[in-house]
């Protein structure tokens, strides 16, 4: 059953031309995260914002649980929101943040102490209950807003970018411990961000925005290895882009090459968009369904994968190969055929 | 170095203009006032013991400081409704309101009081409208007394404490408040609980300004007083130019920069102490 629904959901800043939002629908699952990615500016925040009722849409409407909340005020949507900067009540300690929402709602007294000891517990900080937010780290004061914005049971979870003050290697942890939290209480979830391996890592369900619009919304496996537009192929993932020319139902011709591929638009001129991982440099008469024959221009060795950057009569193809692989010995100057399957390929219109 | 030898203008106007004077001043509190009211050099402390075993110079003080007190709390809680539309309006507007706010310090202090003249007076704006209206018969006294000290008073303090409560609100983060909401606070609660908790440090340092300036306000009492009204600041003027007590008149000064320093020390403290807390 859809647990928020967005129904042609528009808003239009005053003095610019092109909507922020534009009209955008969709439907999420009780319990599921949805993350909202896309570029800077491409209406993701404004949708959020929305959804939360600090932003009033110019048309369309968001239903919680069946029910209309569009015309209602932030205070009476009971959602949890997590912001950018976590916006910590700096003058009260992290146990009176959490206490805030239960306070606001009408918790009894004696009921708010338990709430707040199991709501602090759940992201690890019941020690630090009376450190002012000043007081503790950035991946403290995130978990604090987090354990503020769930501790009133919130119908909805709302987190607007809520790694990106973090370090790198703390927003990997405090990202697996979000998603772990999300799925203990089984909160329904909407998560912006411009980070795709943070969508791809953490959510049920992607909904890759640009311009305002949804290009995409599908499962995470769905957007990465089948991109429905140039858009999200270009700004999910890595992928090599190939111009070429759809010759007939399924067959290019690009670089003097005929290719196969699962499916393609009306003959004219496409681009093709292949995933570095889904290309392999080809061991001695190794046949595939797709073979360019190139040269390898650069290596760059990673650890646990090395990139090759092949120059190929189609255009330049980057091909990843884990260590240890056929192709991983491959060096500068050397003569490669690069083979990947048909249905690796998406072919978009030029 | 450089730093140093581009402040030296800045230096020496204030070293000329205000340390020295002040200094002179010092000098003069210590001389001694004859019986027969000449000055003459001396090194007594003579002046000070008369002025402060004197019972009007206490019915002076309270007077002025719970004048200045008043005022600045009033000019304080006038300005924050102000500041706070300021803060919320639409970024292109905001610097003209500011203006706005502000702009009763480009205008001299005398012409704003003869405004008020024209406004609070027996004939003026608000006596004519009263009674026209039939509300009153009489005319109020609303100049020319405390009432028009603590009118005009607050009114020039205002814009000071605008100016101090919008940079001291301008930092304060709008999505605290958007935070409030989302946690289930009205927009009063979110008042109460957030914004004013928050603003209180500028709210403090706006108030201790006011007061600051009130206490050593001079104009606004002497003329919207109409000579009824007496503080601290007039009586220095009155000691100096019409009684001739020089001595006396310095070190009554004397005695109100001391306070008003100790004043300002103590606003600092606080302010620190909310920093540290």
């Amino acid at each position: 059953m859809s647990h928020l629904g967005l129904e042609r959901l528009t808003r239009r800043f005053p003095g610019t031309a092109t909507p922020a939002v534009d009209g955008i629908s969709l439907d999420l699952p009780q319990g599921a995260l949805l993350a909202l990615l896309g570029p800077s500016g491409c209406g993701k925040t404004t949708t959020l914002r929305m959804i939360a009722g600090l932003e009033a849409p110019d048309g369309g409407r968001i239903l919680v649980a069946g029910r209309d909340v569009t015309a209602l005020p932030p205070h009476r949507r009971n959602m949890g929101v997590v912001f950018q900067s976590y916006a910590l009540f700096p003058h009260l300690t992290a146990a009176r943040n959490v206490a805030f929402g239960l306070e606001m709602r009408g918790v009894p007294r004696a009921e708010r102490g338990p709430r707040v000891a199991r709501a602090l517990e759940l992201v690890g900080l019941e020690a630090l209950a009376q450190r002012k937010p000043r007081q503790l780290s950035g991946g403290q004061q995130q978990r604090v807003a987090l354990a503020r914005a769930l501790a009133p049971q919130p119908d909805l979870l709302l987190l607007d970018e809520p790694l990106s003050a973090l370090d790198a290697k703390l927003r990997e942890e405090v990202r697996d411990e979000i998603r772990a939290v999300q799925q203990r209480l089984g909160t329904t979830t909407v998560f912006v961000t411009h980070d795709q391996t943070e969508a791809l890592a953490m959510a049920d369900l992607v909904a890759v925005m640009n311009q305002g619009r949804i290009e995409q919304l599908a499962t995470p496996e769905e957007v990465f290895e089948r991109p429905a537009t140039r858009f999200v192929a270009t700004f999910v993932g890595r992928a090599a882009i190939l111009g070429a020319e759809v010759v007939g139902e399924g067959m290019l011709r690009a670089g003097g090459a005929t290719l196969l591929a699962a499916e393609t638009p009306r003959p004219g001129k496409a681009e093709i968009f292949i995933r570095p991982h889904h290309i392999r440099p080809l061991a001695g008469d190794v046949m595939a369904e797709n073979v360019l024959p190139g040269r390898v221009l650069r290596r760059v060795y990673t650890g646990d994968i090395i990139t090759l950057d092949c120059e190929t009569a189609a255009g330049n193809l980057l091909a990843e190969v884990a260590g240890g692989s056929p192709g991983a010995a491959l060096q500068p100057g050397q003569e490669v055929r690069l083979g990947f399957a048909a249905a690796d390929l998406r072919v978009f219109p030029a | 170095m450089i730093g140093l030898l581009l402040c030296l203008p800045a230096a020496l106007i204030l070293g000329v203009g205000f340390v020295w004077p002040v200094v002179l001043l010092a000098r003069i509190s210590f001389n001694r006032t004859t019986d027969m009211g000449a000055m003459e050099e001396a090194w007594t402390l003579d002046t000070y013991a008369r002025i402060v075993t004197d019972d009007f110079t206490w019915d002076l003080a309270w007077n002025t400081i719970t004048l200045s007190a008043g005022c600045a709390a009033a000019a304080v809680a006038l300005a924050l409704p102000v500041t706070l539309l300021i803060r919320n309006a639409p970024p292109r507007w905001r610097g003209l309101m500011a203006l706005m706010a502000v702009a009763p310090l480009l205008v001299s202090g005398t012409a704003r009081i003869v405004g008020w003249m024209a406004i609070l007076g027996d004939q003026g704006m608000v006596n004519a409208l009263l009674t026209g209206l039939g509300i009153t018969s009489d005319p109020l006294r609303l100049i020319n007394n405390l009432t028009g000290v603590r009118i005009g008073l607050t009114e020039s303090l205002m814009p000071y404490c605008c100016l101090v409560l919008i940079a001291g609100l301008g930092r304060l983060d709008s999505r605290l408040e958007e935070a409030a909401a989302t946690l289930g606070a009205t927009r009063s609660r979110t008042f109460l609980r957030v914004t004013l908790p928050l603003a209180f440090p500028a709210l403090l340092a706006a108030f201790l300004l006011a007061f600051v300036l009130g206490v050593s306000a001079f104009i606004t009492p002497r003329l919207m007083g109409g000579g009824r009204v007496f503080v601290v600041a007039t009586e220095i003027f009155d000691l100096a130019l019409e009684t001739v007590d020089w001595p006396a008149a310095a070190a009554m000064a004397m005695l109100l920069l001391g306070t008003l320093i100790a004043a300002m020390v103590l606003r600092g403290v606080l302010t620190a102490r909310k920093v540290a807390g």
